[in-house]
């Protein structure tokens, strides 16, 4: 079984009076379990958005089956401006700006549970990562 | 101007050949620019007794707004919730828009940008709420925050 961790850290020294210094870290496990760790992945990837910019399906539900599945994006521009619309089901989740990244669960649930990307702009490249069971 | 700073690390060393070791960090801005977000809710903690999916972040329309208005859509939001429950099998189901995102497991963390956009399923007058629904109505316990660039709060009655 492969053990895989995630620690998520948030740091402030200004934004309340009191620092913000919160960390989480987490065992990256299949559905239902604290035992059978998460044992697949495609690995980290690079994906750069050639020519004329669209939306694209960057993981197909019809792919997995439902499960505990983690994704983590990010944008690698250094553009303030370039994003990234995330879209999971044809429902927009937020942007992902210059340098921004996300982390979150992917159940797969449904064929039409995909997750999609649309830069704002050509030749913008996204790292992904998905880690399934 | 506040400086926030959100990090993740990803590693293993048995999950492929190659011991994984992924860092990521990058400060909070404001949607578009350089300017860090100077709103938060505060880390809140919350204890749900019932397996109702509840709007753990909500649009709320302007007064007398008609159609789909919202001051915030398009504006940086930042989310993070934690399943702080210890039993393996109980998990959270988070929805945006009443769409499937996951299940957030016991000890599980997600941190996602959420632009309040219009609903994909209305259109009209509603937005892409972030909901949490417990797997179990004994009891659990969530940590919730997000830092944003503005929302707007019940007028009261």
């Amino acid at each position: 079984m492969a053990t895989t961790t995630a620690t998520i850290t948030i740091n402030s020294t200004d934004l309340l009076t009191d620092e913000l210094s919160l960390s989480t870290s987490s065992t990256l496990t299949a559905a239902g379990s604290n035992t059978t760790g998460l044992a697949n992945t495609g690995g980290l990837a690079r994906k750069t958005v050639v020519g004329a910019h669209g939306q694209y399906v960057l993981f197909d539900g019809d792919d997995y089956t439902a499960g505990s599945h983690k994704i983590y994006l990010k944008n690698l521009s250094t553009t303030a401006a370039e994003h990234f619309v995330i879209e999971i089901n044809s429902e927009q989740m937020g942007k992902l700006y210059a340098g921004d990244w996300c982390f979150f669960p992917w159940e797969a649930n449904a064929s039409t549970n995909d997750i999609k990307i649309d830069p704002s702009a050509n030749d913008m490249v996204l790292e992904y990562m998905l880690l399934s069971e | 101007m506040a400086t926030t700073t959100a990090s993740l690390t990803i590693t293993s060393s048995d999950l492929v050949g190659d011991a994984l070791s992924l860092s990521a960090s990058n400060t909070l801005h404001k949607a578009g620019t350089t300017t860090g977000l100077e709103q938060a809710t505060g880390l809140t903690k919350t204890y749900l007794t019932a397996v109702t999916p509840i709007d753990l972040f909500g649009t709320i329309l302007p007064s007398g707004s008609t159609g789909n208005v919202s001051t915030y859509e398009g504006k940086s939001h930042w989310i993070y919730i934690s399943n702080k429950s210890e039993d393996e099998t109980e998990y959270a189901t988070i929805t945006i828009g009443d769409k499937v995102i996951g299940r957030l497991y016991a000890g599980d963390f997600m941190w996602m940008p959420w632009d309040q956009a219009t609903d994909a399923l209305d259109g009209t007058t509603k937005h892409a709420d972030i909901e949490l629904a417990p797997s179990v109505a004994t009891g659990m316990w969530f940590e919730h925050c997000m830092i944003h660039e503005g929302m707007k709060l019940p007028t009261s009655v």
